[in-house]
């Protein structure tokens, strides 16, 4: 009974232990917002400078990405207060940051959101990075009726609520598996794969595997030449793939794609290769080029895997804005090139800057509505940004699709108006 | 019964994929467990630090891995050092609180704090990024029953037996591990016989938080990990622990590869959620919990 008794103790205390520690990308969460300011919205509070809010995950376990998107913003405000500040209204007007640290977890997300806006009086609010944290943060932007816009949350869940006042520069990843289908589609037009192609579909059971799913079966439940003959999920950092990889080898399907972050991704990909496993197409959704799975891995091991990403440096060869920023951000921090995640803290505080200009006043609602009708030139895949209000206010930028190449490059293979190198199809080395 | 049916169809060979995953993956698990079940055995004190030192062990093993020490030549090192550490948390902490029933809550916030400051310091020292450890052998295969198997895998169920059987000599055959089985039955008679506890105790805190860090550097050789590596291997460690009858280190073998066995063939049945295996565990649990409070092997001392 003693034992009973401690087991339901303990298994409390490692319930919320899990919960604090597995940053998975989970339901929408809004406890912490405060009740009752659902009037029309206030006239910013006066001030000589532009207050805007911030939190980042710091530390904790999103902490490495947090500080990718704390470069972005440090850029975009230096850039800001190099050229004299943000023009509002003819006059030019220092921008202040007042960055905290969420420390990863949604309650403090939304709680910090809170007290900057209740607290600090901030204008206006730039978001956190992960899905779960936005999702969360989002809900106190929109009960308080201020301008929030974020580069961090890509889950459709979080434009699906019909908010008014929560802008997000992520596209769906049921655009970054649209993004793969589309080149794998084309290869197989060329005659490089079977018609139909069988397809083995793994994804991690979280909003974001649940949309790089139903893009991957959308796109090949329209013209059937794809049949889709795994389709299985799996929980987030998970420890044992094999036996689900055997599920897959023995389906013997012509494409592998899973949707997986990075640590799982590596786990994955270790079993996958120590069971000796060979795909004409290979894909982790979003990973695949990072340097790290690299070291991890071993180059070979990685050869011919296709992903999409929001953003590549290598678009800096085709788009202006794209090379402004390599060139800005190379300058600041010593020759480094970014990756996606600074790219876009610098893109969501920047889109928000010009609103600020083009509204030529502090008005919340004015903001509002220059944002929701934002149409600029932007760094992003495709070159343009905007929110549409059909899909909630979410950017719908293209995915580039990069492959992993023998030399050790990632060039990016599609759209093709974006390439900087061919795609490999089908994998050679499965030939061997 | 139909999907039982389905099971039965496969084929031979995926059927022996599924055992040879199984009893690899129990061999992980039986690693990850046994220190938690060895302190709770004998001191009665469920060890929430088991996770933290877990993550520390993980750490420990690659940063002798950056100076180039391979991961299974550190577990002697990881495993003293960690014994030690062990010794001084028994000594500086656990050693004060009230003993019997009335430490047990004590003991468990106690304990779950250490894991706190651990993880902590670890995001201090080495941020939150994945880290990973990669050898020669990393994805090295052989086959196994005309399947490839992994060698790494092979090589954490190797250490795993091996545990196994020194942690059977020790108890059975050694004085030092006759006493630990003594003062995990009646810790007043031992006083009585001459034993010092204390000193059992100390000696059982420390061995248990050593395998706890052998544990995690094999882990580490398996999976990436960060500062929050350990939850869930503490989670699946105490899943072990109360299958197998807490306190029994043979049971929580054969409880590894229960669970083992229980979250890798619902794979194979057509339309099960995969995702789910996660919670098959923690079902087991509960059952267990409900109608065997003592685990399936029964309240058993160690041995």
């Amino acid at each position: 009974m003693r034992t009973s008794r401690t087991a339901i103790v303990l298994c409390a205390v490692l319930a919320a232990a899990c919960k604090k520690s597995n940053q998975t990308e989970g339901a929408p969460s809004g406890g912490t917002a405060p009740a009752g300011q659902t009037s029309a919205a206030a006239p910013a509070p006066g001030g000589d400078a532009i207050r805007i809010g911030a939190t980042l995950p710091l530390t904790g376990a999103e902490s490495r990405i947090g500080g990718f998107y704390k470069e972005g913003y440090d850029l975009a405000f230096e850039e800001a207060t190099k050229n004299g500040g943000v023009d509002v209204g003819g006059k030019k007007m220092p921008v202040q940051l007042t960055l905290l640290d969420d420390t990863s977890t949604q309650a403090t997300a939304a709680s910090l959101a809170d007290r900057l806006i209740n607290s600090d009086k901030v204008h206006f609010l730039l978001g956190t990075y992960a899905t779960n944290l936005v999702e969360a943060q989002s809900v106190v932007a929109e009960q308080n009726q201020i301008p929030y816009v974020n580069g961090g949350g890509a889950a459709t869940a979080i434009y699906k609520r019909g908010y008014k006042w929560v802008f997000g520069l992520l596209a769906p990843v049921e655009l970054l598996a649209e993004a793969i289908m589309k080149w794998v589609d084309a290869q197989q037009q060329a005659g490089k794969l079977p018609k139909p192609a069988t397809i083995a579909l793994l994804w991690e059971n979280t909003s974001h595997g649940k949309d790089f799913r139903k893009g991957v079966t959308e796109f090949a439940n329209k013209g059937g030449n794809y049949k889709i003959v795994v389709d299985e999920s799996f929980e987030l950092n998970g420890k044992d793939f094999s036996a689900l990889l055997g599920k897959v080898k023995a389906a013997n399907a012509d494409m592998f794609l899973a949707d997986a972050h990075l640590p799982d991704y590596i786990t994955m990909q270790r079993q996958y290769v120590t069971a000796g496993m060979c795909h004409k197409i290979q894909s982790y959704g979003a990973r695949g080029s990072e340097k790290q799975a690299a070291e991890a891995l071993t180059p070979k091991n990685v050869q011919y895997i296709v992903s999409a990403v929001w953003w590549s440096s290598l678009l800096a060869d085709k788009n202006p804005e794209a090379k402004r920023f390599v060139d800005l951000f190379k300058a600041k921090y010593g020759g480094r090139a970014p990756e996606w995640y600074q790219a876009l803290g610098y893109e969501t505080a920047r889109a928000l800057f010009v609103a600020i200009t083009q509204a030529g006043s502090l008005d919340r609602e004015a903001i509002r509505a220059k944002l929701a009708g934002l149409k600029i030139p932007s760094l992003l895949p495709g070159g343009e940004l905007t929110f549409p209000a059909e899909f909630g206010q979410q950017s719908h930028a293209p995915f580039v699709a990069q492959q992993n190449l023998p030399d050790g490059t990632s060039p990016i293979i599609a759209p093709p108006d974006a390439a900087t190198g061919k795609g490999v199809a089908p994998n050679p080395g499965c030939a061997k | 019964m139909r999907h039982f049916k389905r099971v039965v169809g496969l084929k031979l060979s995926r059927i022996v994929e599924l055992i040879i995953n199984s009893v690899l993956l129990a061999g992980l698990y039986a690693t990850m467990a046994y220190g938690l079940g060895l302190i709770y055995g004998v001191l009665r004190i469920v060890n929430l630090a088991h996770g933290g030192v877990i993550m520390a062990g993980a750490y420990a093993g690659w940063y002798l891995h950056e100076l180039g020490v391979d991961p299974y030549l550190s577990l002697v090192p990881v495993g003293v050092a960690s014994f030690f550490l062990g010794v001084v948390m028994y000594r500086g902490l656990v050693y004060r609180l009230p003993r019997g029933a009335a430490g047990g809550v004590q003991s468990l916030l106690l304990l779950f704090g250490l894991w706190l400051i651990l993880r902590n310091i670890a995001y201090l020292l080495f941020t939150g990024n994945d880290q990973t450890l990669r050898t020669g052998y990393s994805t090295k295969a052989v086959t196994l029953a005309g399947e490839l198997v992994s060698v790494n895998r092979m090589a954490v169920f190797a250490v795993a037996i091996l545990i196994l059987i020194i942690l059977h000599i020790l108890l059975t055959q050694t004085y030092v591990g006759k006493a630990i089985r003594a003062v995990a039955q009646n810790p007043d008679s031992c006083t009585l016989v001459g034993i010092r506890v204390e000193r059992i105790y100390s000696l059982t805190f420390g061995l248990g938080t050593a395998l706890a860090a052998i544990a995690g550097l094999l882990g580490a050789t398996l999976f990436p990990f960060n500062p929050g590596f350990g939850s869930s291997e503490l989670l699946k460690s105490f899943v072990v622990v109360v299958l197998g009858g807490l306190g029994s280190v043979a049971g929580t073998a054969i409880a590894a590869l229960i669970l083992a066995v229980a979250e890798v063939f619902p794979t194979a049945i057509p339309g099960f959620p995969t995702y789910l295996t996660a919670a098959v565990g923690f079902v087991l649990l509960v059952l267990v919990l409900v109608l065997r409070p003592g685990g399936l092997f029964g309240q058993r001392v160690l041995g």
